[in-house]
């Protein structure tokens, strides 16, 4: 998996800013190219008449699908990395009804709003500014709106998870719904410019063909692989990965900002004692749903009663998902309580104790128990002395 | 409307493009493309220069200021600072770069200009209320099958048809 890059620490902010800027010319580049600098060719997909929006939108949709699943399929892309946004049913429902009203009236969506503005457009201009001013009226009646704003949260939930298939065998399913809508469109222009005595846009057959079957073939191809038995074996949820105690202790003390630790059991029991630096779960949020507010880029780690079943919110959270062994319970005993050493330890036993009794002092604050006086056994002492001369 | 039709690319290809544009962004970051995301920040951003006290004490724009927080310190502001770049030099090489008003025959100068303002009033709502705009939510949470984003996507089109004949004067 080499992909995402910027989650592998490929790079860093600075040039990621810099690629910002790239990708969004890009961007920028292509809505102009396709004619999205100018109102009425945006305003003329809700008439029939030039379904230019959809087509554009659409190929970049199943094309971004089709290329995404290929580089899963093959190994090369962590899906897991990739940001999906949150899904909030009800705002979004309201949102999107809203934006489409907004997109009528104005002529343009916020993005070809600023492709405009930068042509020239002082309609674009003011469309941009608009989105601005939308800004502060939702904040003024923020407190109004803040219940709606998280009503029918479903977490970070992509379409494959929620319908129990694989991401390419939706990407496919996206593809062929694309190619349907644009036959549709097509003979909507058709009849439409025939009804009208106008004449309907340039079809341009090759040119679609060309891109449509490119598009096709990625999303095909991408299917290829989870037909071998093993990848369709590794693309069924498997148990959760479990953490060690005496692991999750040693990365806390490299790294206490490299995880996220979530104590899912009783709020109150967690309130009483859990692992340094974990978050309780609220009362109220029974399905773990604040696990969704996390970002993906850190691994969680759970901590929860033995046994019990891990919340959807946890199963299918984006990232890497650890279990710690044993729960909180497993935590206390083998961490957070001195060890003991038995009368005739060996030299591992020893290097576990020291090890422990360190992680016990950390987290405690009881000074580190001394390193015991021991007489070693000349087989052991033999290998003390080889491990010292490799220094 | 006197462009030629040949002086844009075909919509396939373009959706092609933008899908090669999206794939890049999504391999190289690990997310997708945004629109309104800017527009948010830049607001709040004026509104902090404006009323500091104000703006840090209001529940949705004190999560982007405050002690620590720079607002404009966000890759979407440097994806839509790079989309203006893009736009304009695009339109330049296509002999599209001059200072105009789309669509003024059906409703007049001012009555346009109005719309475009009011309509963006009710997109930057919109944005807020569903976390994103057709770059953010339908493009780019529909191209990682995100389940809220292709909700979206479906009421935008929804939204769009039901309203587009009460102003379809502006059109004409």
């Amino acid at each position: 998996m080499i992909f995402p890059l910027f989650s592998h620490d490929e790079f860093g902010r600075f040039t990621g800013q810099v690629l910002g800027v790239l990708i969004g010319m890009g961007f920028g580049l292509v809505l102009e190219r396709a004619g999205f600098g100018k109102a009425e060719n945006l305003a003329a997909q809700f008439y029939g008449g030039d379904n230019r929006v959809l087509k554009v939108m659409f190929t970049g949709i199943a094309t971004t699908a089709a290329l995404l699943g290929l580089c899963a399929a093959f190994g090369l892309l962590d899906l897991s990395q990739v940001t999906v946004p949150e899904t909030y049913l009800w705002p979004q429902i309201v949102g999107g009804l809203l934006l489409g009203v907004g997109f009528v009236v104005a002529g343009f969506c916020p993005g070809t709003g600023v492709v405009a503005a930068a042509t020239g457009s002082v309609d674009g201009l003011l469309a941009y500014g608009g989105v601005m001013l939308g800004t502060f009226v939702f904040g003024f009646f923020w407190s109004d709106l803040e219940g709606f704003y998280s009503s029918g949260s479903m977490g970070v939930i992509r379409l494959d998870q929620w319908l129990g298939v694989s991401f390419p065998v939706v990407a496919a399913g996206v593809v062929a719904m694309a190619i349907t809508a644009f036959l549709g469109a097509e003979r909507l222009e058709a009849w439409l410019a025939k009804r009208r005595g106008t004449s309907a846009p340039d079809v341009a057959p090759r040119l679609r063909n060309l891109s449509l079957v490119t598009v096709a073939a990625a999303a095909g191809i991408a299917l290829f692989p989870s037909w071998t038995p093993a990848a369709s074996a590794s693309a069924t949820p498997s148990a959760p990965v479990t953490l060690a105690p005496t692991a999750l202790a040693e990365q806390l003390v490299a790294d206490a900002r490299g995880l996220w630790i979530v104590d899912l059991r009783d709020p109150a029991a967690c309130a009483k004692a859990t692992v340094p630096g974990a978050l309780c779960r609220p009362a109220e949020d029974k399905d773990a749903v604040f696990v969704n507010d996390l970002a993906a880029t850190r691994p969680l780690v759970v901590v929860a009663d033995a046994g019990a079943q891990l919340p959807a919110a946890v199963t299918h959270w984006p990232g890497e998902v650890r279990v710690l062994d044993g729960g909180y319970a497993a935590f206390d005993a083998q961490v957070l309580t001195a060890p003991t050493l038995p009368a005739e330890p060996t030299l591992a036993q020893i290097e576990a104790f020291q090890r422990t009794t360190a992680l016990q002092g950390y987290f405690t604050g009881a000074a580190p128990a001394p390193a015991p006086v021991v007489t070693v056994t000349k087989a052991a002492g033999g290998a003390a002395v080889k491990k010292g001369g490799g220094c | 409307m006197d462009q030629k039709p040949d002086r844009y690319w075909n919509p396939y290809l373009a959706g092609l493009a933008l899908g090669v544009v999206l794939t890049a962004s999504f391999l190289v970051m690990g997310f997708g493309l945004g629109g309104s995301g800017a527009a948010n920040r830049l607001a709040i951003g004026a509104a902090h220069v404006v009323a500091p006290v104000a703006t840090e004490a209001n529940g949705y724009f004190g999560q982007f200021v405050g002690a620590g927080k720079h607002v404009l310190d966000d890759w979407l502001v440097y994806e839509v600072l790079g989309m203006f770049l893009g736009g304009a030099v695009s339109a330049y090489a296509a002999g599209r770069l001059r200072l105009n008003v789309g669509s003024t025959l059906g409703i007049g100068l001012f009555p346009r200009l109005s719309m475009a303002l009011s309509g963006g009033v009710i997109m930057g709502f919109a944005a807020r209320l569903a976390r994103g705009c057709t770059s953010g939510q339908a493009l780019t949470g529909g191209s990682v099958l995100g389940v809220g984003s292709w909700v979206f996507m479906m009421c935008v089109f929804a939204g769009g048809y039901a309203l587009a004949p009460l102003v379809r004067r502006q059109w004409r």
